[in-house]
C-alpha cells in the first residue's frame, strides 16, 4: 500500500505591504480611502504650516531679543544698579539654585529610581549647561559661570548626604525642604522676614525679586505648602463632625469659585489690613500665601476623589485589627488613596506653576512682566515680540511637559491601575 | 456584674474622656471657637484698619456717574451711567464671551478628542501634539502671544480684505452678518416668533420619532422638524415684510467709511475680545479633547465591535452607540472646565478686553478697591454656583434610575 507523502511547499513569503515601513505606513495612514484622503489632505496642510513656520523662525524672525534681556528673564531687576549698588548680588539666585539641586540630589539617593536620578542629573546639568551661554564675558562674566558649574558638584553631595547622613527619612526630608525653603528666602532677601538683616547681604526688598526665579519660587512655596494644606482640606471635608465639615467645604468652594486674579488683587488690598501696620508680610509672601491656599483647595478636591475612590474594607480592616481612626487615616487610607491620585496631584502643581505668571496682572516683576515691559519701553523690539513669547511658552512648556512625563512614570513604578 | 466603682465624671457610665459623643462635641466646640475668634480676629482687624487709616469703603458709589467710557459692551452704555450699571455691562460682557467661549471650546474640543483615538496614525499624533502643546503653557503667555501677534497686524488703512467683504487690521476683525434692516423692534418680533418656530420643530421631530420608534412607520422626524421650523419662520418673515414694507433683516457688509477709514456695519469685534476668545478656546479645548477622550475610550469595547457588527458605520457608531453613552463620564469634568473658563476670562485684565475684572481695575481709581472686588468676587461665585447648577441638572436627569 503505497502511502501519499505531502511535501511541504517553500514558505510563502509574507503578503507584500503587511510588514516593514509600507505596511506600516497602509495599517496606519492608508486603511481605506477616506484614511487615505485624510492622511493627504491633513498631511500636506501640516507640511505648509511647518514650512512656513520654519522660514519664519529661521528667516525672518530676529531672536536677538533674547540674548538681550539675557539674564533679566532669570533673575529680573535683582541685580541692576538700583536695587544692588554694588552689583554683586547675582550669587544669591545661583546660591538658592545650588540649594534646590542639591535637595534633588538627596530626592536621589532616597528614591534611588532610574528616573528621579535622571531627573535630578537633568536639572544639575541644564543649570550648569547655562555657563556656555554664547553671551559675551561682560554681560556673564567667569564668576557667575562657575557658580553655575558648581550645580554638577552641588548633585553628587546632595546624593552623598543623601546615603551618608540621616537626613533620609520621609519626617527629615520635609523638615530640609522647608528649612531650605526658609534659607532661599532669607538670602534672597538679605534680611529674616525684616526683623533684622543679615550682616554682609545687601537688603533687596521682595520687589524687586523677578523673573522665572520669582515663578519657580512662588511655585515651589505653593508645591510644598499646598500638598500638607490640601490633606487637611480634604480630611475635613471628610470628618463626620459637622462643624470642621462645614468650614473646609465653604472654604473649598469659595476658592475654587472665584478667579486667581480677584484674590490676588485682595491679597494686596484687603491681607495687609488684617496685621499691624510694620508686619512683615511682603507682597511676595501675601501673593505666595494667596496662591497656596487656592491651589490647596482643587488640591483637596483631587485628595478627596482618592480618598472616595478607596474601598470601605480598608478602614472596616484597620478598625477591626484595633487601630484608632486618626492612625488609620495615617497609614491606611491617606497612602493608598495619594497613591491613586498622583496624576491628578501632578496636574495640579502644574497648574500652580502656570498660575505663577498671574502675579503679572498685580505688577510683580515675573518672567512675564520682565518681557512685556521690555517690550513696552523699548519700541524698536514691537515687532520681535512674538519671538520673545514664543521662548517664554517654550520655557513652561519645557518644566510642565517634564513634570507631567515624570508623573507618568512615576504612575507606572507605583503600578497604579495594575492592581 | 461589676457595676462602674467610680461614678465620677461619667455619662452613660462611661469616663468622658472616653464617650465617642463627648469627645466629638468637645471637638467640634473646640475647633468651632478657634474658627470663629480667627475670623472674627481677621475682620475686626480689618474693619478697625479701614477706620484708622481712612481707606475708602463703602457702597455709595454704586449710584454716582462712572463718567468713564467702557470700550466693549453688548448692553448700551453712555459715559454718564452709574457704576452700578456699568458692573452690569461688564458683567454681561464676561458671560457673553464666557457663553461663546464654551460653546466654540466644546466644538473644538470634541473634534480635537476624537482625533486622538482616530485610527489614522497622523492625526492622532497631531492631535496629541496639540494639547500637549496648549495644556503646558500658561495661558496668560498665549494670551500675550495672541494680543502681540494682533497688534502686530496691518493698521486700518492697510487692512487685509479677504474677498472683499472682510476686514481684518489690527484693531479688530470685521465680518458681513445679518442686521435689523429697518426698526429693531420687527427684528427682535421676528427673532421671537423664529425661536418658537425652533422649538416647534423639535416637538414636531421629538412626536415623530417616537411614533416611529413605537409604530415602525417612517415618519422623517428630521426632515418634518427642520420644515416645521422653517415654515414658521419664513411665515413670520413674509408677515412682517407684508406689515412693515420691509424685511426684518438684511445682510451688512462691513464697509470703510469717512476720512479716517472707519469701518461701519457688518459685525465688528475688537481685538481684545477676539484675543480672549482665541485664547480661551484654545488652551480650554485641549482640556476638554482630554475628558472626551477618556469618556469615550471608557465605553467598553463590545459595545462598538457589537454596533459594527450590526451594520453600523463608524459615524453612525460614534454617534448612535458610544457618545451616548460616553456623555455620562464626559459631561461633569466637562462642567468644571466650564467654570474653568469663565474664571480665566478675568484674564482680560491683562489684554484690555472690558470685561468684569478689567472694568473693576480701571474703577479702583475712583472707588474703593475693597468694595469694587469684594462684588466681582460675589458675581464670579454667583457664575460659579450657576455652572455647578447646571451640572448637578444633568447629573438628576441622566442619573441610573433603580439602583
Amino acid at each position: 500500500m503505497a502511502t501519499a507523502r505531502m511535501t511541504p511547499g517553500a514558505d510563502l513569503p509574507p503578503p507584500r505591504m503587511t510588514t516593514g515601513p509600507a505596511g506600516w505606513a497602509r495599517a496606519n495612514l492608508f486603511s481605506s480611502p477616506g484614511n487615505s484622503a485624510t492622511t493627504i489632505l491633513v498631511g500636506a496642510v501640516s507640511l505648509y504650516l511647518i514650512w512656513q513656520f520654519l522660514g519664519w523662525a529661521l528667516g525672518p524672525a530676529d531672536w536677538s531679543v533674547i540674548p538681550t534681556l539675557g539674564g533679566t528673564l532669570i533673575i529680573g531687576q535683582y541685580n541692576s544698579e538700583t536695587v544692588c549698588p554694588s552689583q554683586d548680588c547675582f550669587w544669591r539666585p545661583q546660591v538658592s539654585l545650588l540649594i534646590g539641586v542639591t535637595f534633588f540630589g538627596i530626592l536621589w539617593a532616597v528614591a534611588a529610581t532610574a528616573l528621579v536620578r535622571g531627573v535630578a542629573l537633568t536639572v544639575a546639568f541644564v543649570s550648569a549647561g547655562m555657563a556656555l551661554m554664547p553671551l559675551p564675558f561682560s554681560e556673564m562674566g567667569m564668576d557667575v559661570r562657575l557658580l553655575l558649574l558648581l550645580n554638577i558638584p552641588a548633585v553628587f553631595l546632595g546624593y552623598w548626604l543623601g546615603k551618608h547622613t540621616p537626613v533620609s527619612s520621609t519626617r527629615n526630608l520635609i523638615i530640609i525642604a522647608f528649612a531650605g525653603f526658609l534659607l532661599v528666602y532669607i538670602l534672597l532677601g538679605g534680611t529674616v522676614f525684616g526683623f533684622f538683616d543679615v550682616p554682609g547681604l545687601q537688603v533687596v526688598p521682595s520687589r524687586y525679586w523677578g523673573g522665572l526665579t520669582l515663578n519657580l519660587l512662588l511655585a515651589a512655596g505653593g508645591i510644598t505648602a499646598s500638598l500638607p494644606l490640601g490633606i487637611l482640606l480634604a480630611l475635613g471635608r471628610r470628618s463626620n463632625l459637622p462643624f470642621v465639615k462645614f468650614t473646609c467645604v465653604g472654604v473649598i468652594e469659595f476658592f475654587r469659585g472665584v478667579p486667581l486674579i480677584t484674590l490676588l488683587f485682595m491679597s494686596q488690598t484687603l491681607l495687609p489690613l488684617a496685621f499691624p501696620r510694620d508686619f512683615p508680610l511682603d507682597e511676595v509672601m501675601r501673593a505666595g500665601i494667596v496662591i497656596t491656599v487656592f491651589s490647596s483647595a482643587y488640591m483637596a478636591e483631587n485628595i478627596r476623589g482618592g480618598l472616595q475612590s478607596l474601598h470601605r474594607g480598608q478602614t472596616e480592616a484597620a478598625r477591626a485589627l484595633g487601630m484608632p481612626p486618626w492612625n488609620t487615616t495615617i497609614f491606611i487610607t491617606l497612602p493608598q488613596a495619594l497613591r491613586n491620585v498622583v496624576p491628578a496631584i501632578v496636574g495640579q502643581f502644574i497648574s500652580l506653576f502656570k498660575d505663577t505668571t498671574l502675579v503679572f496682572i498685580i505688577g510683580m516683576f515675573d518672567i512675564l512682566q520682565i518681557g512685556n515691559s521690555f517690550i513696552g519701553s523699548n519700541r524698536e523690539f514691537l515687532d520681535n515680540s512674538r519671538e520673545l513669547f514664543l521662548f517664554i511658552a517654550l520655557v513652561f512648556w519645557t518644566i510642565n511637559y517634564g513634570m507631567s512625563y515624570v508623573s507618568r512614570r512615576v504612575e507606572e513604578t507605583l503600578g497604579v491601575g495594575r492592581r | 456584674m461589676a457595676e462602674p466603682t467610680r461614678s465620677f465624671l461619667t455619662y452613660q457610665g462611661i469616663p468622658v474622656w472616653r464617650h465617642a459623643v463627648i469627645i466629638k462635641w468637645a471637638l467640634q466646640m473646640v475647633s468651632a471657637v478657634a474658627v470663629v475668634t480667627l475670623v472674627f480676629w481677621f475682620f475686626s482687624n480689618i474693619a478697625f484698619a479701614i477706620n484708622d487709616r481712612e481707606i475708602p469703603f463703602g457702597f455709595s458709589f454704586l449710584s454716582r456717574a462712572y463718567g468713564t467710557p467702557v470700550p466693549e459692551h453688548v448692553l448700551p452704555y453712555e459715559s454718564t451711567d452709574s457704576y452700578g450699571y456699568a458692573l452690569i455691562v461688564a458683567a454681561v460682557n464676561t458671560i457673553v464671551l464666557a457663553i461663546a467661549g464654551v460653546i466654540l471650546a466644546i466644538l473644538l474640543g470634541t473634534l480635537i478628542g476624537i482625533a486622538r483615538i482616530s485610527s489614522n496614525w497622523l492625526v492622532s499624533r497631531l492631535a496629541l501634539a496639540y494639547v500637549e502643546f496648549f495644556r503646558n503653557v500658561p495661558l496668560l503667555v498665549q494670551l500675550l502671544f495672541f494680543f502681540y501677534f494682533i497688534l502686530l497686524l496691518p493698521p486700518l488703512a492697510e487692512s487685509y480684505n479677504p474677498f472683499g467683504v472682510m476686514y481684518i487690521n489690527n484693531a479688530g476683525f470685521a465680518v458681513p452678518s445679518p442686521m435689523p434692516a429697518g426698526e429693531t423692534a420687527f427684528a427682535i418680533a421676528w427673532g421671537v416668533v423664529a425661536l418658537v418656530g425652533i422649538a416647534a420643530g423639535f416637538a414636531a421631530h421629538r412626536s415623530l420619532s417616537r411614533r416611529e420608534t413605537l409604530t415602525g412607520r417612517v415618519s422623517y422626524p428630521l426632515t418634518a422638524g427642520i420644515a416645521v421650523a422653517a415654515g414658521i419662520a419664513f411665515a413670520a418673515w413674509l408677515a412682517i415684510w407684508a406689515l412693515a414694507g420691509e424685511a426684518p433683516l438684511a445682510i451688512s457688509t462691513p464697509e470703510p467709511e469717512g476720512r479716517f477709514g472707519r469701518i461701519e456695519g457688518g459685525l465688528r469685534v475688537r481685538s481684545g475680545a477676539i484675543v480672549m476668545l482665541i485664547g480661551l478656546v484654545m488652551y480650554t479645548a485641549s482640556f476638554i479633547a482630554e475628558i472626551v477622550r477618556a469618556g469615550i475610550q471608557s465605553v467598553g469595547r463590545g459595545q462598538t465591535e457589537a454596533a459594527s457588527a450590526l451594520g453600523l458605520r463608524p459615524v453612525g457608531v460614534l454617534r448612535n452607540i458610544t457618545f451616548p453613552q460616553a456623555l455620562r463620564v464626559i459631561v461633569p469634568p466637562l462642567i468644571s472646565q466650564c467654570l474653568n473658563l469663565t474664571k480665566n476670562s478675568s484674564l482680560a485684565a491683562a489684554i484690555g478686553f472690558a470685561d468684569l475684572t478689567n472694568v473693576a481695575i480701571t474703577m479702583t481709581q475712583t472707588a474703593p478697591a475693597i468694595s469694587i472686588f469684594l462684588i466681582i468676587m460675589l458675581a464670579y461665585l454667583l457664575m460659579s454656583l450657576a455652572w455647578s447648577a447646571v451640572g448637578n441638572l444633568y447629573n438628576w436627569r441622566t442619573r441610573i434610575v433603580g439602583t
